[in-house]
């Protein structure tokens, strides 16, 4: 994590820990550079406004060195034009301050396990349900299930998550475009619709709420 | 007021207009000189050669004198001419080897055979003017013969009389034309100087004022007035934004303060503060919400985002936008239907226009009574495509309509709904930015109000 605000990174990286993870801090630009060229990270949480070098520079740097790892920028500039900046700079996602804890470790969690771009998934399944996405059709339980164009990328980015949740603007990012804070329950709606289908007619659940946090979908546990 | 002032002459050459002036004096100077010049050497180049002809044609027919006869005739033709002409403007000389004089109206000058250009003086003639003579055998003899240079000296000096008297005239006609150009143009000027200067100091009404020339200057004029135009649109968002940044935030912000102190009486007291930070956490988000909506209604005013306007479909935004409501209205008790055209091409922003009838609808999903119909409509006409979000709600009365559109404004009945405020003024500055015109209408006639709220794009 390269950011400079110790309060928060001392915060994040005491969250990060006890979510089991390992997490160094560095609180300037051009140490960070230093230090993600050097060592091998899962993934690296970049501030955009640091001492030394700044975000974007340092994350411009790191792809022209050809270091690949995962980068999640974290910024109070959150409009929308600094949002493309960031990720046409290599981010690969962005986060806006002020942020839930929750939100960032959830982010994280995709971006480390996300697989590598080459490999072309055609199947998903998690225990009994399966996505077949050349067809575009669920199955459960050797059942075709019906889904809507939009319910089926909604269940396709929970699969594709299996085990970490997703929150609800990750959610309302990658499967309706939002980029904005809907007043209404557009996630919560077409959850429990998607649940309507793939989890009622059957004896177990693969979609949970998890409190305070998103969704996640996976095997009984 | 600055720049309108006495002009000395150090200020007048301080004066771009006046230098152009001068500059360009001196060049038609410049060229006035070089063009009369060329023409003097042209002129004066053939009138030398003429006068040479008649030299020679004078020689060559003396020289047919001799050749018919013997000297004597030659002597006598020549002493005829000299009669002749008295005046002295045609000159003669024969003389022998020796340098007896046998026949002439000159002294003796030393001739040398061929051309050359003597003085009166050395002649022994009384006049200023120069002679050409052509000197050639003549027999045993050498033979002198001449012309008076003074048609040509005349012409000469006629010639640097006229130019320099046209030079003159050019000079202080340029001259005179530049300072009344100067101060023309320093007069407009000091009008660009003097607004620009109340702006400088703050004033960003001022704008320029325009002559009926419709010149170059009235067009600077027209794009500074533009870009002090947009200068004061944009500095009135920002400060609309401190004002509502200061007004609106402090209300939740003060509350947050509350539950927070409450919740640290409470903990002294040894008496469990979960529940308080719960809300304490949401008062944040709140807080954090406005904040973001008000920067976003900022940035879209600003404009900066039409650069990345793209061709598109806004029927297909629309249908997107209805596709994922339908569900949530359903949910809340209400019905959602869309009818839109099959396409609709424009030129925007996807997100924005995503989120502008997002709002729209949420909009009514919040103000609504259960089994309200929402009905979004997108109709292409021969100049508009015309999109509306209509509902039969309660409506917003007219006296209110353009309040609502105004930033952080809530209808009295809706101040319990949190971040109600903004969603309106979103709206209206997307379509600003789209260049889209917004109008409030009621839905129908008295006992079913409703909202029809219709935002007309001009067609790309």
């Amino acid at each position: 994590m390269i950011e400079d605000d110790a309060t928060l990174a001392d915060y994040a990286a005491r969250g990060l820990s006890q979510s089991g993870h390992v997490c160094d801090v560095l609180a300037n630009g051009t140490d960070g550079l230093y230090q993600a060229t050097r060592e091998t990270y899962d993934a690296l949480v970049v501030d955009r406004m640091l001492p030394g070098l700044d975000g974007l520079s340092l994350v411009r740097a790191l792809r022209a060195a050809g270091v690949k790892t995962p980068v999640l920028f974290l910024s109070a500039m959150g409009g929308i034009d600094d949002r493309v900046e960031g990720l046409d700079a290599g981010g690969d996602d962005y986060l806006t301050k002020p942020f839930a804890f929750s939100e960032l470790l959830a982010r994280l969690n995709a971006l480390a396990r996300r697989p590598p771009v080459q490999a072309q998934i055609t199947q998903l399944t998690v225990a009994d349900l399966s996505l077949d996405l050349m067809r575009r059709v669920a199955c459960r339980a050797g059942q075709m299930i019906e889904l809507l164009p939009k319910e089926f990328t909604l269940l396709e980015v929970l699969m594709r998550n299996e085990g970490r949740v997703v929150t609800r603007t990750m959610l309302l990012e990658r499967v309706w475009d939002f980029h904005f804070n809907p007043n209404t329950s557009v996630v919560e709606t077409h959850i429990s619709r998607l649940r309507a289908k793939i989890d009622k007619p059957f004896a177990t659940s693969l979609i949970h709420t998890v409190i305070n946090a998103g969704y996640s979908l996976h095997a009984p546990r | 007021m600055p720049g309108i002032r006495f002009m000395r002459p150090a200020d007048l050459w301080r004066r771009s207009s006046f230098r152009l002036a001068a500059t360009i004096t001196l060049c038609i100077i410049a060229a006035l000189l070089l063009a009369s010049g060329v023409g003097f050497g042209l002129l004066h180049a053939q009138l030398n050669s003429r006068q040479d002809a008649r030299v020679t044609e004078m020689f060559n027919a003396l020289q047919t004198a001799l050749s018919g006869g013997d000297q004597a005739d030659l002597v006598e033709s020549i002493t005829a001419r000299i009669a002749a002409s008295p005046d002295t403007a045609s000159v003669y000389l024969l003389k022998t080897d020796s340098g007896q004089i046998l026949a002439g109206n000159i002294t003796d000058f030393g001739a040398k055979p061929g051309w050359a250009i003597v003085s009166a003086d050395q002649l022994g003639i009384l006049t200023d003017y120069p002679y050409r003579i052509y000197t050639g055998p003549a027999g045993a003899n050498s033979l002198s013969v001449g012309l008076s240079d003074a048609d040509l000296d005349d012409l000469r000096e006629m010639m640097a009389g006229a130019i320099g008297w046209a030079a003159l005239i050019v000079l202080v006609a340029a001259f005179g034309a530049g300072v009344v150009l100067a101060q023309r143009m320093d007069r407009r000027l000091a009008l660009v100087d003097g607004t620009m200067a109340r702006v400088a100091q703050g004033d960003l009404s001022a704008r320029l004022p325009l002559s009926s020339q419709g010149d170059d200057l009235d067009q600077i004029a027209t794009t500074i007035n533009a870009a002090l135009f947009r200068l004061e649109a944009a500095v009135q968002a920002m400060r609309h934004v401190s004002t509502d940044i200061a007004h609106d935030l402090r209300t939740p912000l003060n509350r947050l303060r509350i539950r927070i102190e409450a919740a640290a009486v409470k903990a002294s007291a040894g008496a469990p503060v979960a529940t308080d930070l719960a809300s304490a956490l949401e008062d944040c988000d709140q807080i954090s919400e406005i904040f973001s909506a008000l920067l976003r209604i900022a940035q879209i005013e600003s404009g900066t985002r039409q650069a990345q306007f793209r061709t598109l479909d806004l029927a297909a935004v629309m249908a997107d936008v209805a596709d994922v409501y339908r569900a949530v209205a359903q949910d809340a008790g209400l019905v959602l239907t869309a009818f839109t055209a099959p396409v609709a091409q424009i030129k925007g922003d996807a997100h924005l226009l995503t989120q502008m009838f997002a709002n729209l609808i949420e909009n009514a999903i919040h103000h609504c009574p259960l089994g309200t119909h929402i009905q979004c409509g997108l109709v292409v006409t021969e100049t508009d495509v015309m999109a509306t979000i209509a509902d039969t709600g309660p409506g917003v009365p007219v006296a209110e309509r353009d309040h609502v559109l105004r930033r952080l404004y809530r209808l009295e009945k809706s101040r319990a709904t949190p971040s109600a405020g903004l969603g309106l003024s979103l709206v209206k500055a997307i379509a600003d930015l789209h260049h889209a015109k917004l109008a409030l209408t009621d839905s129908g006639p008295a006992p079913v109000v409703g909202l029809t709220v219709t935002i007309s794009f001009p067609k790309s």
